[in-house]
């Protein structure tokens, strides 16, 4: 039981130095809304008139306003292995395993970290909104599952990239392997198109991505406000995000070998 | 419980030096009631008081060290080890360094392990020490043990005039005695300074000048470790011989 009380509260703390460090610096995290800024006034301004694209009820910036959350925020995680791998680059990481505080809870309070940045992005996100004037349900309930699904994807996605940092173990291979993968990752969802509009082996590929289940949850709570598949979308973005968590916490030590 | 402090400086710069601390004492489930005050006190015990809600980067490098240091101490450790502490560290920082990690031993009998080349920093911090060579302890003792084991105190006098070429028993031995330079071997070099003046003086030696040189660690190590590494080559010829004679011998 103690054991469980201090797991947690070492991940918390882990996050916390996250947070601190964006309360002292938070300027790229600044830069970083310009990404999705641009989705959302450039790319969802000029595909809105493209018409096969047309969702049924909802105007185009409104379809890709869930998943440009679901976007900015995979960017951020995906390169949180970078973060990683710096840290063992000068010592940080090294000390944090020589404290009492076990793997498991460095791993998540890392990812957490992740998560942390995570809910900056949507804080940003749904100001864009609601400067731009996309017209989504801000129901605080609604607002709160959005921002626990973001935090979600945020861990998956860090703890898959701290998976591959242990592999691959620097800071240039990151970079690479991160460029590589966000965009197949971005283009294999439901972010910016529907899921039937792609060609058929598109979508089988889809439906392991767990970036489509969180854009599905934040649409769901979003925009259409039709919770029916909502359980099963956290179900798998849960799944998923344990499952590279425990990966992460196997492999992590290969990092400082 | 241990405390680690890694030859790289590893604190975080983007945190404040408080921060860092506090951190720190959170991962190491220090309490909450004695947490605050065992970091205040750490930052007032090394100087770092007046800038502990500055960002660490901004920090000298002697700073980061003994926030480092200090960070370890928050955990109050049995043990701990020091990797290098001083390394990189103007002469300054470097004693204050020193002088706190001594502090740390006597203060809270914190036992500390310190791995270091400057060996003039092994020769003020450690009570016991132990040279390694190619992975391995070529000696270990006291510092004044193993310098004493190296060969006593070597002074160097530089007579006018004839002087005896023995020593009386007890004053030391002579190594070497040219052209009015005499080196001689002695078990206590200061205080046989004032007993050698004496000594030519009554013999009819004027003493112009006398140097005083003590062993150092230095040259404990160089004599250890150099052996060693004679060892490892007489071993290595000896193994290469005995297969060149393994072949020519089928």
């Amino acid at each position: 039981m103690i054991n469980l009380q201090r797991s947690v509260s070492s991940a918390l703390t882990i996050a916390e130095i996250e947070a601190r460090k964006i309360r002292h610096d938070s300027t790229e995290l600044w830069m970083r809304t310009v990404q999705p800024a641009l989705w959302l006034l450039v790319f969802g301004e000029v595909f809105n008139a493209v018409r096969s694209l047309s969702i049924p009820g909802y105007s185009y910036i409104q379809y890709i306003a869930p998943g440009v959350l679901a976007q900015s925020v995979l960017f951020v995680a995906i390169f949180y292995g970078i973060t990683i791998v710096w840290e063992r680059d000068v010592g940080l990481l090294t000390k944090l395993l020589s404290t009492p505080s076990p793997r498991l809870s460095i791993v998540v309070g890392k990812a957490l970290a992740a998560g942390v940045r995570g809910i900056f992005q949507g804080v940003m996100v749904f100001a864009l909104a609601l400067i731009i004037g996309i017209n989504l349900r801000f129901d605080p309930l609604d607002v709160a599952g959005v921002f626990i699904a973001a935090v979600l994807l945020a861990m998956c996605f860090a703890s898959l990239s701290m998976t591959l940092a242990s592999f691959l173990k620097t800071r240039d291979r990151m970079m690479g392997i991160g460029q590589a993968i966000t965009m197949p990752l971005f283009f294999a969802s439901n972010a910016i198109y529907p899921v039937s509009l792609m060609p058929v082996w598109l979508q089988y590929i889809s439906k392991f991505n767990p970036l489509s289940y969180g854009v599905d949850a934040i649409r769901s709570m979003l925009l259409t406000g039709d919770y029916s598949a909502l359980p099963v979308d956290i179900l798998a973005l849960l799944l998923s995000t344990l499952f590279f968590i425990a990966c992460a916490s196997v492999v992590l030590k290969r990092l400082i070998e | 419980m241990l405390g680690f402090v890694p030859q790289a400086i590893s604190v975080d710069g983007d945190l404040t030096g408080y921060e860092n601390l506090l951190v720190f004492a959170k991962l190491f489930f220090v309490g909450r009631e004695e947490r605050k005050q065992r970091i205040l006190d750490a930052l007032e015990y090394f100087g770092l008081a007046d800038r502990a809600n500055e960002l660490v980067k901004n920090y000298s490098g002697g700073m980061m060290r003994r926030l480092e240091i200090a960070q370890a101490l928050v955990n109050r450790p049995k043990v701990m080890f020091l990797d290098e502490p001083s390394i990189g560290l103007d002469p300054y920082s470097k004693k204050q360094v020193i002088d706190q990690i001594r502090e740390l031993n006597r203060e809270f009998g914190t036992t500390i392990l310190i791995t270091t080349h400057d060996m003039a920093e092994a020769d003020v911090l450690c009570n016991r020490l132990a040279i390694m060579n190619m992975g391995k302890i070529a000696i270990s003792g006291a510092p004044a043990d193993l310098k004493h084991s190296v060969g006593g105190d070597v002074l160097t006098v530089k007579v006018a005039g004839q002087a005896a070429a023995n020593l009386p028993t007890g004053l030391g031995s002579v190594i070497s005695s040219e052209q009015g330079t005499i080196k001689i071997l002695a078990e206590d070099g200061e205080a046989a300074i004032p007993r050698l003046m004496e000594y030519f003086e009554r013999n009819g030696a004027v003493v112009e000048s006398v140097s005083l040189s003590r062993p150092t660690l230095d040259d404990v190590f160089m004599k250890y470790a150099k052996a060693s590494l004679q060892q490892e080559g007489t071993f290595r010829d000896a193994r290469s011989a005995r297969r060149s004679i393994a072949r020519h011998g089928r």
